[in-house]
């Protein structure tokens, strides 16, 4: 037997998805209170983690040695700042607290970008071998990538005369056919990431286990009520015309 | 002739509104009547349950979830199966697992994933000894950074019990990166693997697999082909392929009838669509 407040909290999970979910239907008040409701949560539940987050390091590292202590309260002072871009008055101290984290970000990442994402990818494209013994396809695949990525990387080069000579046609076409394949293959993974968000959905109101079985006789409910009075909101609005 | 073209415009313009009540219907039909497709196991899901199969004993891992309750439907099923399969063979081999993560949502996925299995009943794992959550690690890519200097000057405690990490015995030798052999790493964006690949594996060399969302494979591919990523598991089709070989069918086996059918409602809509536009046009129409 399930408890009253787990039950509750299941028909409430149930009504914020089908209120959410009202929208494929038309703009609605369901939809409007579980959108404000849902941004509402998500931020409250940020502020609430990071509170946690300081607090914690507070007790276990930065208050047990005088120095950390004054190097926190310097860091929470800079962080503070971040609300100084409400202010006319002192905007610009919200620029010192941005150029420190815009700065560090930059600085971690550069570091290590050009081996990582350039010369990492550059020496692994200039290693594939054209021919695999036994493996047809493998081959066929690789001889495409041989020709491929150095056809889409020249179709963004603007510069020179040459752009408009015959052989960069001939590249320009494979370019825009490789590139066409890479959209093809992102369109047909967003419709599976799309499809499986409303997959996992649609378990949940089904009661699929691990999900609680209690919410499928809630999602005949509430579906029923929504669906009702979305109905009776059009006709209403109809009639006020 | 008007009445064709008139059935092939409206055959362009289909009010959305019909479409996803059909979404609704090919997905909802194969949940409530499984369909018993057949599913093929492909070559991902084989390399992610080989890869775990082969981490040497000894191994530390760490297990990053960087994502959200919203990534849950895609990345959810992959994660369950992936922790049964790393704590069922934790105390064979010895393997200290570290969970972590760097979306603040993620110990909030986590807990969800232990009120549904209790690893030290299921598989006799001890917390602290066999593996522990630290919990949420902010600052993105910064916070990548000093976790993999300073992993005790990050978090402190851990997640679960709040204590220091002092008094864990397996995180006496796991203090940087280069105590940690593997980083699994569940994630629908940023920070995700460039971030991982630039803090941990380029500096420390440290081996990445990666569970995604299906959007994000065209952009993982590049390193799985470049072995900067040693093995991927790309959306929900994989986890339930993946679900199938480790002998645990979950929600992601559950789930693919459903995966399929709306593929296949996609496919017919974009041939109902270019057949409708490619006879207008032969038509005269625009």
């Amino acid at each position: 037997m399930v408890a009253l407040w787990e039950l509750l909290g299941i028909y409430t999970a149930v009504f914020f998805t089908l209120a959410i979910y009202s929208f494929l239907y038309g703009e609605n008040p369901w939809y409007r209170f579980a959108e404000h409701a849902y941004a509402g949560v998500s931020v409250g539940y940020s502020v609430a983690f990071n509170l946690r987050y300081l607090r914690d390091q507070w007790v276990n590292k930065w208050s047990l040695d005088g120095t950390l202590m004054i190097l926190y309260i310097i860091a929470l002072l800079f962080g503070i700042l971040w609300y100084a871009r409400f202010s006319r008055n002192y905007f610009f101290a919200y620029r010192w607290t941005l150029a420190i984290v815009v700065g560090t970000g930059i600085g971690m990442a550069l570091k290590t970008v050009i081996f990582t994402q350039f010369l990492a990818q550059i020496t692994a494209q200039a290693r594939i071998p054209l021919f695999v013994a036994g493996d047809a396809l493998q081959t066929f695949s690789n001889i495409l990538m041989a020709i491929m990525t150095p056809s889409v990387l020249l179709y963004f080069w603007f510069t020179g005369g040459a752009r408009e000579a015959g052989p960069m046609k001939i590249v320009d076409r494979i370019a825009r056919y490789t590139m066409m394949a890479g959209f093809g293959m992102a369109y047909g993974n967003t419709v599976l990431t799309r499809y499986s968000l409303f997959i996992g959905r649609s378990q949940f109101l089904l009661g699929i286990l691990p999900n609680p079985p209690e919410a499928k006789n809630a999602f005949y409910v509430i579906a029923a009520v929504i669906l009702l009075s979305m109905i009776g909101w059009d006709l209403l609005k109809r009639q006020s015309k | 002739m008007r009445s064709r073209m008139s059935l092939l415009e409206k055959m362009q313009n289909i009010d959305r509104r019909y479409i996803y009540l059909l979404g609704w219907i090919f997905v909802l039909f194969p949940l409530l009547n499984p369909l018993g497709l057949p599913v093929p196991i492909g070559r991902e899901s084989r390399q992610w349950k080989e890869y775990i199969d082969n981490i040497p004993s000894d191994s530390v891992i760490v297990v990053s979830l960087d994502y959200g309750v919203s990534g849950m439907p895609e990345l959810y099923p992959m994660t369950v199966a992936t922790m049964h399969h790393l704590w069922s063979n934790s105390q064979a081999k010895n393997w200290q697992i570290v969970v972590c993560a760097f979306w603040n949502q993620g110990p909030l996925v986590f807990d969800t994933l232990l009120s549904q299995i209790n690893p030290a009943s299921a598989y006799g794992v001890v917390y602290g000894e066999d593996w522990i959550e630290l919990g949420w690690i902010p600052g993105s890519e910064t916070g990548m950074n000093s976790f993999a200097v300073d992993m005790w000057g990050q978090t402190p405690t851990d997640y679960l019990e709040q204590r220091p990490l002092s008094q864990y015995p397996m995180m006496e030798n796991i203090r940087t990166a280069q105590d940690v052999d593997l980083i699994i790493s569940f994630e629908t964006g940023t920070p995700g693997l460039p971030e991982w690949l630039r803090q941990w594996n380029t500096p420390y060399g440290v081996p990445i697999i990666v569970g995604c969302i299906g959007v994000s494979v065209p952009g993982m591919a590049p390193y799985l082909d470049s072995g900067q990523l040693s093995a991927l598991m790309p959306g929900l089709t994989s986890s339930g392929e993946y679900e199938i070989l480790i002998n645990r069918p979950g929600l992601a086996v559950a789930g693919l009838d459903a995966v399929s059918m709306s593929h296949l409602l996609v496919v017919l809509l974009v041939v109902i669509g270019n057949i409708a536009f490619f006879a207008s046009r032969g038509k005269g129409g625009s």
